[in-house]
């Protein structure tokens, strides 16, 4: 039976190092990683799934992208500049590089990236509902100056780069920002749907995110902060047209970690021009509602360099910096949970609710000893996994666990040996998503 | 009438339709059963696909998928307590206790039956009451949606069989885990000691997995040598009757609470259509729209739990298409993905998608029907194979189990430090398990923590601190109003019926 055993055991190494090894000479030889800071199903995560999708027919493997979401980007911006500079993961990177640093959040910067090409970029514009009594911008200002009731605005997050624009535009208008209340919203659908409950008077956003609402007649856009009027929008001024010079335009672009060897980020940089000029890019753009902004890698790390003073101004401005106090402040609600936690507690073990019920089986020595391994097994999957790749790693510890169970030998070998290699097949090879690939190379 | 033929003709007459029907049908119940995957993700990674697919099959492929991963997101829950996603927490304890006393096709057939009611019913209240719908979503600010996030919380706590204090303690342990990362209405870290890891906070998925999985495999090994049975032996008595018992079980169930399952269905249809809130709460505000006396019999009433939470969660996703197709605002994250998609087939989501694209709605609704149908025998296929695992010996499958709450951990965001999470979780959730602490109300609190802190600052703020604003609009003065009389009848029903509060197993 072992003998048996041991024969698929080769056959599957053999397989294993016939689609692994051996191929690193020529790039790419495996699938390749592109990083998106946002959650499934919004405008930058379709951006890079298109992306993605045109990568993978021309460079012949695989191409994920992973949503690495939380910390309103610091999460995605850090791991995609700290990734392993082979080649293998670029990032989709967002406005928020260039404003999270200001506000001390993060230490990462443009500068902690390779600017390959930008693929969109779409202007920030100022939205009012249907039956707003407000006609033009500057209406909304003289609002701003004289109303007897502070106006309230969104678009989105605190500190985002629609606020940036809202904030840096009362500046340009010799008013300060904190003259308006911002409502700190999650994104842009929100404070649209903010909007038409009245909740807000005015929202700053890009058109795309507000075109189905613009064309319902639910909202009307006053003007757009870009250069030039929109396409699509041809009765909508810009705010430069309206004498003001303000302008901001957010944008999207793809970039590398520092250090990818020339040789590889010139076949990248290649195929992402070609994709970005192509036909069908073009097309996903228009049909989307996203603006293109073609720039080359000089000029995109040209935008990179003078955004990023734009909305240093803005974010280090003094009366920015007012908006900033809050009169709930961070610590409030969770104190409040913790201490109603304390309460709770205190109740339950005073009236005899946080004894163990006494029918529960008691642990064992050997039980306590299982848990540890199943704890050290997933510590060890957590540390080592991304060096080794998922397919050694987790026959081992399938092994190790199955025999810890004491499970007969024979099913002990032949799971460790096929289920890993399986489930990767499935997932990264059907499903497309991500495991660590490791030394097989799988 | 013209357009309900054209869309009938596309619909039934098209065998295209049917075959990715029922590709995407085998696909959703894939991705739904596995921990870790969820709705979002099923549609996410097809969404590249539609770029060369006409509008109608990719609205065909998205409704069947998302319709047939809300249900197999059960599968787990039932045989291995670990949802499979977050609307199936609701009932994971209800389920699993079933399927220890050898149940798990009744339950797993109750959830079958109720979630294709429910997403009938949801596709009902999509045709007829849409537009009318859409309206009152439309009157929600930030204020309406702190109540109806409070009163999700609630509902975690009043339909808890147990000790309340003991839900209340889980609940407030998940909101105390959500406040850790970047705080999105502050904009200031909190809780990550200076680790830009700590900043993504606590993804309730990993933490799922690890609150209910790893958490079971824990509870299983830790009492080994004294029960061996539970611990290494043979899995549960192999499951009840046969399919058709089980079927017939979830039959009765339907026939005898007809008013149960319309109640959950509106229910979830209602809150499915806010944008912000969708099947999770939606499965926690039917179990305690519909909260039973404990005069009943134990097992009966776990049935019925599970019947009405699968059904509103179900009914809950026609809801959340009505304000993306009369608004073009996103109901959920999948119909997110879905305006994306329509937009790019140069169909733009609104009111005048009506007279535009009337065969396209029309098609739509008719696609609900087809996709709720499809999900019979796809559903009751998962459930024959799904069997198939609680037959495994458990010194076998545990070890398995453990792989997937690893991959389940890492794939949805790729991220190491959520495989952090779900060990955490694990061992928390070992140790509430122990002191008989509900898990469910811990995974609400993660989801919802950060929202209700949010909607509560932020409305406010946009009344420059007057709290006042929470109360200043009738629709949260209702909601308001529901809260406190949930609050009330919970305490009352304390002082009125004597024991309910003794801290013995209930």
């Amino acid at each position: 039976m072992i003998g048996k055993s041991l024969r698929w055991l080769t056959a599957v190494l053999l397989l294993a190092a016939g689609s692994g090894c051996n191929r690193e000479q020529t790039y790419p030889a495996r699938p390749l990683t592109v990083i998106c800071p946002w959650a499934a199903g919004g405008g930058t995560d379709r951006v890079s799934r298109q992306l993605a999708a045109q990568l993978e027919q021309r460079l012949g493997v695989p191409v994920n992208v992973i949503n690495a979401t939380g910390g309103g980007g610091v999460t995605g911006h850090t791991r995609g500049a700290q990734a392993r500079p082979d080649g293998y993961t670029v990032t989709v990177i967002t406005p928020e590089l260039n404003l999270l640093h200001w506000r001390g959040l993060t230490n990462i910067t443009y500068r902690n990236f390779d600017p390959l090409v930008c693929v969109n970029g779409d202007a920030a514009a100022l939205f009012v509902a249907a039956d707003s009594p407000y006609q033009t911008p500057a209406e909304v200002l003289a609002a701003v100056r004289d109303g007897d009731q502070r106006m309230r605005a969104s678009g989105s997050a605190f500190g985002s780069i629609w606020h940036v624009a809202f904030a840096g535009w009362l500046d340009a208008e010799g008013i300060a920002p904190d003259e308006v209340i911002w409502v700190s919203l999650g994104g842009s659908a929100p404070a649209m749907q903010e909007l038409l409950a009245g909740g807000v008077d005015v929202v700053c956003a890009s058109i795309p995110e507000a075109e189905s609402l613009l064309s319902a007649g639910k909202v009307r856009c006053l003007a757009v902060m870009g250069s030039e009027r929109m396409p699509d929008y041809g009765d909508v001024p810009t705010l430069r047209e309206l004498g003001s010079d303000w302008t901001l335009t957010g944008w999207r672009g793809v970039a590398l970690p520092n250090g990818v060897p020339p040789a590889r980020r010139d076949k990248l940089l290649a195929e992402l021009n070609e994709i970005v000029q192509g036909r069908e890019y073009q097309q996903f753009l228009e049909q989307s509602g996203f603006a293109p902004l073609p720039l080359d890698s000089e000029g995109f790390a040209a935008l990179l360099r003078d955004s990023d003073d734009q909305y240093g101004v803005v974010l280090q401005s003094e009366a920015f910096q007012g908006v900033q106090q809050q009169r709930f402040g961070p610590y409030l609600f969770p104190t409040l949970v913790a201490g109603a936690l304390a309460v709770v507690f205190a109740v339950l073990a005073i009236a005899g609710g946080w004894r163990r019920p006494s029918e529960l089986p008691q642990p064992t020595a050997r039980g306590i000893f299982r848990v540890a391994m199943v704890i050290g097994s997933v510590l060890v999957y957590a540390l080592v996994a991304e060096q080794v790749g998922f397919v050694l790693i987790a026959a081992v510890l399938l092994g190790v666990n199955l025999l810890m169970l004491g499970a007969p030998l024979r099913s002990v070998v032949l799971l460790s040996v096929l289920v890993p290699p399986v489930v990767y097949q499935i997932f990264a090879g059907f499903m497309r998503v991500s495991l660590p690939a490791g030394w097989l190379g799988w | 009438m013209e357009m309900i033929l054209t869309a009938l003709e596309q619909v039934f007459l098209d065998p295209r339709v049917w075959i990715v029907c029922l590709l995407s049908a085998v696909y959703g119940i894939f991705i739904g059963a596995v921990p870790g995957l969820t709705a979002t993700m099923a549609v996410a990674l097809f969404v590249p696909m539609t770029f060369w697919m006409d509008d109608l099959l990719s609205i065909t492929a998205i409704v069947t998928m998302t319709a047939c991963a809300i249900f197999a997101g059960d599968v787990p829950t039932a045989l291995l307590r670990i949802p499979g996603t977050p609307a199936s927490a609701a009932y994971a304890d209800q389920m699993y206790a079933l399927t220890q006393r050898g149940r798990a096709s009744s339950a797993l057939c109750v959830s079958l039956v109720h979630s294709v009611v429910g997403g009938l019913l949801g596709a009902v209240v999509l045709i007829f009451l849409g537009r009318s719908l859409a309206g009152y979503a439309a009157e929600f600010s930030v204020a309406e949606y702190f109540w109806l996030y409070l009163l999700g919380l609630s509902s975690a706590v009043v339909v808890t069989r147990g000790p309340a204090l003991k839900a209340l303690f889980g609940l407030l342990v998940g909101l105390m885990l959500a406040t850790v990362g970047l705080s999105a209405v502050h904009a200031s870290p909190r809780f990550t000691f200076g680790q830009p890891e700590l900043y993504q906070g606590i993804n309730f998925i990993p933490a799922m997995i690890g609150l209910f999985g790893l958490s079971e495999i824990l509870a299983n090994l830790l009492s080994s040598g004294r029960e061996t049975a539970a611990a290494t032996g043979a899995a549960p008595a192999a499951s009840d009757s046969s399919l058709w018992g089980a079927l017939a079980v979830a039959g009765r169930k339907l026939k005898s609470r007809f008013l149960g399952v319309g109640r959950s269905g509106a229910v979830g249809a209602a809150i499915g259509t806010l944008p912000g809130a969708g099947a999770d709460i939606a499965a926690w505000v039917s179990l305690a729209a519909s909260r039973r006396g404990p005069d009943q019999d134990l097992e009966e009433q776990e049935l019925a739990d599970v019947a009405d939470a699968a059904t509103a969660n179900s009914a809950a996703l026609a809801g959340a298409w009505i304000p993306s197709l009369v608004f073009g605002i996103p109901g959920d994250s999948v119909t997110a993905m879905v305006i994306g998609v329509l937009l790019m087939k140069n169909i733009t989501p609104g009111p005048t998608i009506y007279e535009n694209n009337g065969a396209l709605v029309y098609s739509i609704y008719l696609m609900f029907i087809l996709a709720n149908l499809m999900l019979i025998p796809v559903g009751l296929l998962a459930i024959r194979l799904g069997g198939l695992v609680v037959r495994i010996p458990k010194r076998v499958l545990l070890p398995i189990i453990l792989l997937f709450c690893l991959i389940g951990a890492f794939a949805i965001n790729g991220s190491y430090f959520d495989v952090y999470t779900m060990l955490g979780c694990g061992v928390l959730g070992l140790i509430l398990d122990r002191r008989q602490i509900p898990l469910g109300p811990v995974v609400l609190g993660i989801v919802l923590g950060g929202a209700v802190e949010e909607r509560f600052i932020q409305a406010v703020t946009a009344a420059d601190g007057s709290p006042l604003a929470l109360v200043s609009r009738p629709v949260s003065v209702v909601l308001a109003l529901l809260c406190l009389g949930l609050w009330s009848w919970r305490i009352f029903s304390h002082w009125y019926r004597p024991g309910v509060n003794s801290f013995s197993k209930p």
